[in-house]
């Protein structure tokens, strides 16, 4: 993981080779970025209360929504940190999701949690930042002066200086444990490479809150982690379903209709050979022709059921999975459009496919919405259009009726909102009585 | 008649083999992919192919596709497509390159013996035979077939040469009109048959499909 425990090697060794060991520099350096960020979280703390009393005015809580998006920067700067030196690595928390107009993305910066926690993390980290400091300065920083005892106790760099340090207890208290002898400075050599051999096991402990800290603040929610997650499997879900619809309409379609084609043609070819038999009986046998006659009838009923079972069979597979999806969204609507008893005009603009259940749910919405402008508007001229806006699908279904459509519980339009929403789509309808009626259907392009 | 089948459903195939035999017909070749119709169309060189339209490897649209390479290749032969289901988008590509010889037809249809066999000797003798569910998808039900009253005898002639395959400088050329008169012609079907601008490949092959099923 973090190469702290070593295989195979004495746990002496490790012990001692610790301050030689990338970790061991990278939480020192992780430490020594401490005293900046203990200016950078209340500095920005002051920013965030500034920004919010002066939220009457007009630039006010604009400002105020810029400052939660900067703490979302400034969070992910310190979990990057924390993951590269300190070795939190930390899962990124959600994406910030807003709808597309200027007022949605006003709220969801303002509503951002993980923005604001980042905040909250800036001051939160303050006691855990000092200590991590401390620690540093403590052990690794003690550990160098008293290595270096022999070069200098001769001649005490802090016995040099100002007089306010030169008169401090500090100054008094290091003039005490200055070694007088150069017995006594290899000794302190000896303690301070002790220190150092140490002083990577202590910072790593000392590191301890600030991970903490880390973690509980700048990573995902637990309600966060569990949505990501419902929506994996939701993903997977869908385009299971996707999958094994288009397998089931595949098995219908190469198995059990062409199965049925085949039983249609030899009954229509017994129907051909039974007529061609009974014009060819000899006039005596009339028994065997009251058979052959039966015969025919029962053989010509079983070739009618056989095609109209074709038929049904083919309306069901094409309710299953239409053929024309295969050929993309494009495609099927114009084939669904072309095919409409209304003159329907199609515009279609997507540069790219989107999911297989994306495109399945968006045709299937089209064919109801004008099967709806049939049955219920009056209208003699529908429009479709489809196009791909800020990564989402836009579909949008006009027609020139009489308009007062409504979303209630029980009618289609409901029914098709529900199927929108699996993949987190929405449905708009506008129809103003006299029309005419817009409907809206925004979908993922990718789930 | 000498017949290649490509058919990637066995026993349909088999079936078809054995109906097209036992009526006198002989089959060259039955194939199941189409490569393999290809091969067998260039080897044998049938007087007609029957073509399904979603066969292996990618059970979309192969049949279709080697049916429009075979007829660019091969004019003079007949080509029947049939599939499970009419795709207008299907008859539209096949009908691209004019509609001498060419049937399209749903699978159910080959129940109808003799039907069947009528339509493949009339695609044989280079008359186009189209399923009536094309009509019913394509056309809205019949509500445009008036349309085609409206025509003008000049442009009806256009749209019968549209019909073959005719270029817009083709058609120009035959009836001594400037490239200019032609496309004035074109743009009044369209209007006449209701065909919504859009993609004008697409407009001239359906404006084809009116004449055709007038």
């Amino acid at each position: 993981m973090d190469g702290r425990a070593g295989h195979g090697v004495p746990p002496w060794r490790v012990m001692a080779g610790a301050p030689l060991r990338g970790w061991a520099w990278r939480e020192l350096a992780y430490a020594l970025t401490m005293p900046l960020m203990i200016l950078v979280g209340p500095v920005y703390l002051f920013v965030v209360v500034l920004s919010v009393l002066i939220t009457t005015s007009v630039i006010g809580v604009p400002l105020l929504a810029l400052v939660v998006l900067g703490a979302r920067g400034l969070g992910r700067v310190n979990r990057a940190l924390a993951g590269a030196l300190a070795g939190a690595a930390i899962p990124p928390p959600p994406a910030l999701r807003s709808g597309p107009g200027v007022l949605d993305r006003l709220a969801a910066a303002l509503g951002d949690v993980t923005g604001w926690r980042a905040v909250l993390h800036g001051v939160a980290r303050l006691p855990a930042a000092a200590l991590a400091f401390a620690a540093a300065a403590g052990l690794w920083g003690l550990g160098l002066v008293l290595l270096t005892c022999p070069l200098w106790w001769q001649n005490p760099p802090f016995a040099a200086g100002p007089p306010w340090w030169r008169d401090s207890a500090l100054a008094a208290a290091l003039a005490t444990v200055t070694p007088g002898t150069w017995s006594g400075a290899l000794l302190m050599s000896a303690a301070g490479a002790a220190l150092l051999v140490a002083a990577p096991w202590g910072l790593h402990l000392a590191l301890a809150p600030e991970r903490w800290a880390a973690r509980a603040l700048l990573g995902p929610t637990r309600g966060a982690l569990r949505i990501r997650a419902l929506e994996q499997t939701r993903t997977r879900a869908v385009d299971e379903a996707a999958a094994e619809l288009r397998r089931i309409e595949r098995d219908l379609h190469d198995g059990t209709a062409a199965r049925l084609v085949t039983l249609a043609m030899r009954l229509g070819m017994a129907q051909e050979d039974l007529a061609h038999a009974a014009q060819t009986l000899p006039d005596d046998t009339r028994d065997g022709y009251e058979r052959l006659e039966r015969a025919r009838a029962l053989v010509d009923g079983a070739h009618r059921d056989a095609k109209d079972t074709l038929t049904e069979l083919r309306e069901l597979i094409h309710g299953i999975h239409p053929a024309a999806l295969d050929k993309g969204l494009e495609v099927a609507l114009a084939t669904l459009a072309a095919r409409h008893p209304l003159s329907v005009t199609l515009e279609a603009d997507l540069p790219r496919r989107p999911s297989p259940a994306v495109e399945s749910i968006a045709f299937f919405c089209t064919a109801e919405l004008l099967a709806n402008v049939v049955k219920h508007s009056g209208a003699r001229h529908a429009g479709v259009e489809v196009r791909e806006r800020q990564g989402l699908l836009r579909l949008l279904v006009r027609d020139d009726g009489t308009g007062g459509a409504v979303m209630g519980a029980g009618t289609g339009l409901s029914g098709l909102a529900d199927r929108i929403g699996v993949v987190d789509g929405r449905l708009a309808v506008h129809s103003p009585r006299g029309g005419p009626t817009v409907v809206t259907v925004e979908l993922p392009m990718y789930i | 008649m000498r017949i290649v089948i490509a058919e990637d459903a066995v026993m349909l195939r088999d079936g078809l083999c054995l109906l097209l035999t036992s009526r006198g017909h002989e089959v060259v070749a039955a194939v199941g992919d189409g490569e393999a119709l290809r091969a067998a169309v260039q080897e044998h060189r049938p007087d007609l192919a029957v073509i399904d339209v979603r066969m292996p490897p990618s059970h979309t649209d192969e049949g279709l596709r080697a049916a429009i390479e075979i007829r660019r290749t091969r004019p003079e032969l007949g080509v029947l497509v049939f599939s499970q289901y009419i795709e207008t988008h299907y008859a539209a590509r096949l009908l691209a390159d004019g509609a001498h010889g060419v049937g399209y037809l749903l699978k159910e249809r080959v129940a109808d013996v003799r039907d069947f066999l009528t339509a493949l000797e009339r695609i044989a003798a280079g008359e186009t035979v189209l399923d009536p569910q094309v009509v019913t998808q394509i056309m809205g039900a019949g509500r445009r077939a008036e349309a085609l009253e409206e025509l003008t005898p000049r442009e009806r002639e256009v749209l019968e040469l549209m019909a073959q395959g005719r270029s817009n400088s083709a058609i120009a050329e035959a009836l001594f009109l400037s490239y200019g008169s032609v496309e004035k012609h074109v743009t009044q079907i369209f209007t006449k048959l209701g065909l919504p601008p859009s993609d004008n490949d697409h407009r001239r092959v359906l404006a084809v499909l009116h004449y055709l099923q007038a």
